[in-house]
C-alpha cells in the first residue's frame, strides 16, 4: 500500500510561469481545488469521520433511540465479556477468518501461478473465477443453499456418486460452520488470483533470468525471486481478506440465521441483532469496538509475519 | 498442486514439459468448472418442475420459461429489478462526480496539505461500513428537514426509507477518489500549463482538458461502483421497510427466508435475474475490472 505515498507530490506544477500574474494563477488554483475538493470531504466528514467518533463515544452509553440515556462507562464492554451469544460469535468469526484466509490465499496464489505460464484461454479461465466475486452473495448463498439442501441437492447427489452417505449440511452443528467456509472461499478467490496475476506480471524478468544463469531451479526462482517481489502484494491481499472475512454477514444471513442453534453465528449478525431488533445501540457499539480492535490485532500479526518473511 | 502448476518454461526434458503442461491445463479446468458449476446448476433448476426437482438430478425435462414468469408473480422481481438499477445509477453517478473532482484536485492543484488530504482518504478507505453501521443509521435518521425532521434532525425518519438514503452515504467511497487520484496524476502537467496559457479556466481545464484523459479510469470506477450497488444488501436491508423500494438482494433474501417448503424453481429463478446482469457486465467490461483490481491492488 505505500509505494503511491512515496512517490513525489505533484500538486505544485513543476515549471512556474515566469510572468507577473503567475501568483494569481497559482491563487486561482488553489481556489478551485478546495472548491472540487470541498463534496468530498463533506461527504466523508459526515458518512465515514463523524460515525467513527460517534461509535467510540455511543459505546459508553445505554443508547437505544429513545429521548434519555445514560453515560455507562465501561459497562457495556463488561457486559459483553459475559455474553454467551458474543462470545459464540467473535469464536467463529475469528475461526472463519482464521481457516479461509490462508486457504483462500494459497490456493488464489498457485491459480494466478498456473494463469501466468502464458497459457492459452488465459480470458476463459480468468472469467470462470472472477464469476463468483462479482455475484451478489445474497445470490451466492441462495444458490448454495439449494446446493446443501439435504433432499435434492448437488452436494449429496455428488457424495452418492461416490457411495457416500447424505449429509445434512447447514443443518448439522458439526458441518454448518465449515459449510460456510467452503462457499465463503469458493467466492473470493478471484479478486485474490486477479490481484497476485498482475503482481507476478510485474516481477522483473532480468532478475528471473539471471538467476536462472546462476543454476537456480524453479523452485529456488520462486523462493529467492518471485515470493520477495510479491511481499507489498501479499500483504496487502491479507489485510483486505482480513477485513472483508470479519464482516462475513450477508452469506449466514441468507445461509443459516446463525443456526443451527448459534453455531453460525458471527460478529456483524450478533451486532445487527443488538443494534436493530434488540435496539441496544450502545451495546452493539461496544461490540463493533471490539470487533475493530480484532481486526487490528489481526492486521498487525500480519505485518508482523510479512517483516520476519521479509528479514529472512 | 503448487509444484503441478509449474511447470519448466525451459528447463528440464521436453516430455516433462508437456506432461506438466498437460497437468497444469487439467488442474485450471478442474477449477474452472468448480467455479461454474453452481452457476450453471442454478440455471437448471429455474426450468424444473416441482417433480424433478423433488430429486437429485441434472437436465430439466423441458425448458420451463413460465416459471419466470410464476416468480415474477409471487414476489415483485422486476420492481426489485428496477429499484437496484435506479440505485445503481444514482450511487454512479454521484460517485463520479464527487470523486473525480476530489481526485483531480488531489492530484494537480497545489493545495497546501494535499499530501495529508490524500493520506486522510487512505485512512478512511481502511475502515469498514460494518464498524460504523449503528452510528450511521443514527446520522441518517437525523438528516435536516427530511423525512419530516426539523431543521436540527428531530422528530422525523430522516432519509430512512428513502431514495436519499440508500444512494448518498454509501456513494463516493474514498477508494474511488483514491483510484482516481491515481489515474490523474499520470496525465502530463503541460497540457494544463498549456490550456492556462490559452486563458481557459480552472474548472474547464478539470473538464475539457484532464478528465477525458482518464476514460479509462472513470470507466473503472462506473463498472466497480455498479457491482458494489447492485450487489448491496446489509445497508437497504437496514433502512428500507417498504416493499417499494427494496433492491433485488434484499427481496431475493426475503423470498428465500419467507416459508417452509420453499419452491427452488421459483428461488432459482429470481436468482438468475439476480446474477445475470453482473456477469454480462463482467464479461463485457472485463478489462476493465481487472485493471482497476491491478491499479488497487497493485499501485495502490
Amino acid at each position: 500500500m505505500s509505494t503511491t505515498l512515496e512517490r513525489p507530490a505533484l500538486a505544485t506544477p513543476r515549471k512556474v510561469a515566469p510572468a507577473k500574474d503567475s501568483r494569481k494563477l497559482i491563487r486561482s488554483q488553489v481556489r478551485a481545488g478546495w472548491v472540487l475538493l470541498s463534496p468530498a470531504l463533506l461527504h466523508s466528514g459526515i458518512f465515514i469521520v463523524i460515525p467513527v467518533v460517534a461509535v467510540l463515544v455511543l459505546s459508553l452509553t445505554d443508547y437505544s433511540f429513545g429521548d434519555t440515556w445514560a453515560w455507562v462507562g465501561f459497562g457495556n464492554y463488561s457486559d459483553l465479556f459475559r455474553d454467551v451469544d458474543f462470545q459464540a460469535s467473535l469464536w467463529h468469526t475469528v475461526l472463519y477468518a482464521l481457516v479461509v484466509i490462508p486457504i483462500s490465499m494459497a490456493i488464489s496464489l498457485a491459480v494466478a501461478i498456473g494463469l501466468n505460464q502464458k497459457i492459452k484461454g488465459l480470458g476463459f479461465f480468468r472469467t470462470a473465477f472472477y464469476i463468483p466475486t462479482v455475484t451478489a452473495t445474497v445470490a451466492v448463498a441462495t444458490i448454495w443453499l439449494w446446493i446443501y439442501n439435504p433432499g435434492s441437492g448437488l452436494a449429496n447427489g455428488f457424495l452418492s456418486l461416490f457411495g457416500f452417505a447424505p449429509n445434512r449440511w447447514l443443518a448439522d452443528p458439526a458441518t454448518a460452520l465449515p459449510s460456510l467456509m467452503v462457499v465463503g472461499i469458493w467466492q473470493g478467490l478471484g479478486t485474490k488470483i486477479i490481484i497476485y496475476l498482475a503482481a507476478l506480471q510485474g516481477v522483473s524478468r532480468d532478475l528471473l533470468e539471471s538467476a536462472e544463469l546462476d543454476g537456480a531451479n524453479r523452485w529456488q526462482k520462486f523462493l529467492n525471486v518471485t515470493w520477495p517481489a510479491i511481499g507489498p502484494v501479499q500483504f496487502f491481499v491479507l489485510i483486505t481478506s482480513i477485513v472483508g472475512t470479519f464482516q462475513v454477514f450477508d452469506l449466514v444471513y441468507v445461509m443459516t440465521q446463525g443456526g443451527p442453534g448459534s453455531e453460525t453465528r458471527v460478529l456483524v449478525m450478533d451486532i445487527y441483532q443488538n443494534a436493530f431488533q434488540d435496539l441496544k445501540l450502545g451495546y452493539a457499539s461496544a461490540e463493533t469496538v471490539i470487533m475493530m480492535v480484532v481486526i487490528a490485532l489481526f492486521i498487525g500479526v500480519g505485518r508482523l509475519i510479512q517483516k520476519a518473511d521479509a528479514n529472512d | 498442486m503448487t509444484s503441478a502448476t509449474l511447470p519448466a518454461v525451459r528447463t528440464g526434458k521436453p516430455s516433462s514439459i508437456r506432461v506438466g503442461r498437460i497437468l497444469l491445463y487439467v488442474v485450471l479446468t478442474v477449477g474452472a468448472i468448480l467455479m461454474i458449476t453452481p452457476f450453471v446448476w442454478m440455471l437448471l433448476s429455474a426450468f424444473k418442475s416441482d417433480l424433478e426437482i423433488a430429486k437429485f438430478g441434472w437436465l430439466p425435462g423441458e425448458l420451463r420459461w413460465h416459471n419466470f414468469v410464476e416468480a415474477m408473480r409471487t414476489a415483485p422481481f422486476l420492481r426489485y429489478f428496477r429499484n437496484s438499477l435506479f440505485i445503481a445509477v444514482g450511487e454512479t453517478a454521484f460517485t463520479l462526480a464527487v470523486c473525480t473532482t476530489a481526485g483531480y484536485a488531489l492530484a494537480k492543484l497545489p493545495l497546501r496539505g494535499s499530501k495529508t488530504l490524500l493520506n486522510y482518504f487512505i485512512l478512511l478507505l481502511l475502515v469498514p461500513f460494518q464498524i460504523i453501521l449503528v452510528p450511521l443509521f443514527l446520522i441518517v435518521k437525523s438528516i435536516p428537514l427530511f423525512g419530516g425532521n426539523n431543521i436540527l434532525g428531530q422528530g422525523g425518519i430522516g432519509w430512512l426509507n428513502s431514495w436519499w438514503g440508500l444512494i448518498i452515504p454509501l456513494g463516493a467511497a474514498p477508494l474511488f477518489t483514491f483510484l482516481a487520484r491515481q489515474f490523474y496524476v499520470t496525465v502530463p502537467n503541460e497540457l494544463a500549463q498549456a490550456a492556462r496559457v490559452d486563458g481557459l479556466g480552472e474548472f474547464g481545464i478539470f473538464w475539457r482538458i484532464m478528465t477525458p484523459l482518464i476514460k479509462p479510469a472513470l470507466i473503472t470506477i462506473c463498472v466497480f461502483q455498479i457491482e458494489a450497488a447492485w450487489n448491496g444488501f446489509l445497508w437497504p436491508l437496514m433502512i428500507t421497510t417498504s416493499d417499494s423500494m427494496r433492491p433485488l438482494q434484499l427481496g431475493l433474501a426475503i423470498f428465500s427466508q419467507n416459508s417452509a417448503e420453499i419452491q427452488w424453481p421459483y428461488l432459482m429463478a429470481g436468482t438468475a435475474l439476480a446474477t445475470l446482469p453482473m456477469i454480462v457486465l463482467f464479461v463485457f467490461a472485463q478489462k476493465r475490472f481487472v485493471e482497476g483490481m491491478a491499479n488497487v491492488g497493485i499501485k495502490g
